[in-house]
């Protein structure tokens, strides 16, 4: 059985590109708008991985990578944040807060395959 | 931090000024903030204008890279269109003299199909051949057997003919008493030629059949020589076929390695694509943060404008100008401190795994 990772992006061009990039290289992916989106599409999933954004409506990135590590079904899983932030007392933040990784925008396809190949 | 940029609203106090201010101090009050909204504006126009320019650059980016990822797609794309029709006519060589196209899978049904029908030809000729070969060493061993009995007969009739001419002698010598005896030897003599005439036809017939068995060994070399141009026959149009799959086997190879070419650039290209088009994401976010501090700008000049009302409504200056001084102070605090986003370039950003 594939993986399946969850992107989260309140940018529909983000998830797109986020998508278009995953599926070419064999993973089943589900899309969220924001935090709160990802936490309703998260439950009962199986997932592999979760690659969220920082800047999004309602629920932060930050904030849906500590509720995503308060769930027991997703305290190991792998969470890649992909954001415009490159400041390092945001990257400190989501460190803490329990993100695997911090891949700053823009991404190149092949990178991202790369860090998720690596994660996984 | 100085007090005309505490956050935290402003009162009477604050401004160091009495509820009835000499005209001087809410003069020096007003010029104060005066200073103040210019130097907010200011740094407004600091973060607006990188803001501004980096959207206009991303953008620029965005669309030259997308422009020529675009073109060179295109070029790739036509590429491989013509790869692959090159590939399905090297797949699809006509072979030498027949009218029907054939792909390898053709190729190799043909050299099949040649090498069973010679096989099953051979295989025919062989038997046919051991057989005819057999009789042919039969009918040779009898003639010699046969030639063998005729020397024989031969050598009989001349040693009868040589009794005969004896007793005839002897009948002679005997006179009238060998007159029933010379009968017998001339009718011994007559057996004698009869036998030798028979001996004759036989040698004849034996050499006849010497003649027939040299036609047959002829026949037997001439079907052993088609055998020979059959089988360099069919081994001539295997080694053609086998040669004609190997040439269009290597010109398949040589394509399917310039697709391969072709469809890592076409890789390269959607990678560029897929960077480029990011650069809505991060405009987004770059205009949004315009949008913010357009929207302190607009409060700034409502609190402006709420103090000219004041004024103009009979309120006390000092009040007035500690009401601007605190909403001054809470957009101040509202304003965000950083840039949304840092990178002016759509270079791929930086990873970082923790």
């Amino acid at each position: 059985m594939g993986h399946c990772i969850l992107t989260v992006d309140d940018s529909s061009t983000m998830r797109q590109m986020i998508t278009f990039t995953l599926k070419g290289a064999g993973f089943e992916v589900l899309e969220a708008g924001d935090g709160v989106e990802a936490l309703e599409v998260a439950k009962g999933k199986k997932l592999s991985l979760v690659v969220t954004d920082v800047n999004m409506p309602r629920m932060d990135g930050i904030t849906l990578v500590q509720r995503l590590r308060a769930l027991p079904e997703f305290k190991f899983t792998p969470i890649l944040v992909l954001t415009t932030e490159s400041d390092a007392s945001m990257k400190q933040k989501g460190k803490e807060a329990g993100a695997t990784g911090w891949i700053v925008k823009p991404f190149s396809p092949e990178k991202l395959l790369e860090v998720v190949n690596k994660v996984l | 931090m100085s007090r005309w940029f505490s956050s935290t609203p402003a009162s009477g106090p604050a401004l160091g000024l009495e509820p009835v201010a000499p005209a001087a101090a809410l003069g020096e009050a007003l010029l104060r903030l005066a200073a103040r909204e210019a130097a907010m504006l200011e740094g407004q126009v600091n973060f607006l204008t990188p803001e501004l320019l980096q959207a206009d650059s991303l953008v620029r980016e965005a669309a030259g890279t997308l422009e020529e990822a675009l073109r060179s797609l295109d070029r790739s794309v036509q590429g491989q269109h013509a790869l692959v029709e090159e590939v399905q006519a090297a797949m699809n060589i006509s072979l030498e003299g027949s009218q029907e196209s054939a792909g390898t899978a053709s190729f190799g049904h043909a050299i099949m199909g040649t090498l069973d029908h010679l096989l099953g030809h051979m295989s025919e000729i062989s038997e046919s051949t051991e057989l005819l070969v057999r009789e042919v060493n039969d009918i040779r061993e009898r003639s010699q057997r046969m030639d063998d009995m005729l020397e024989e007969v031969a050598e009989i009739a001349g040693r009868t003919h040589l009794l005969s001419l004896n007793a005839s002698i002897e009948a002679a010598h005997a006179r009238q008493f060998g007159a029933g005896f010379a009968v017998v030897a001339g009718e011994v003599s007559k057996l004698a030629d009869r036998s030798t005439a028979l001996s004759s036809t036989l040698q004849e017939q034996v050499q006849g059949t010497r003649l027939a068995l040299e036609r047959t060994d002829a026949h037997v070399h001439t079907i052993a020589s088609k055998d020979l141009s059959l089988a360099q026959q069919s081994r001539g149009e295997s080694e053609a076929l086998v040669k004609a799959l190997e040439a269009s086997n290597g010109t398949v190879t040589g394509l399917v390695a310039r697709l391969e070419v072709n469809a890592r650039q076409i890789s390269e290209q959607v990678g560029h694509v897929v960077r480029s088009l990011q650069f809505e994401d991060l405009v987004h976010q770059t205009l949004m943060a315009c949008l913010k501090e357009l929207g302190n700008l607009q409060e700034q000049a409502e609190a402006w404008k709420a103090l000219e009302a004041g004024l103009g409504a009979g309120e006390p200056a000092a009040a007035g100008l500690a009401r601007l001084e605190g909403r001054l102070g809470e957009i101040e605090a509202s304003r965000v401190q950083f840039r949304a986003v840092k990178s002016g370039t759509l270079e791929a950003g930086e990873v970082d795994l923790f």
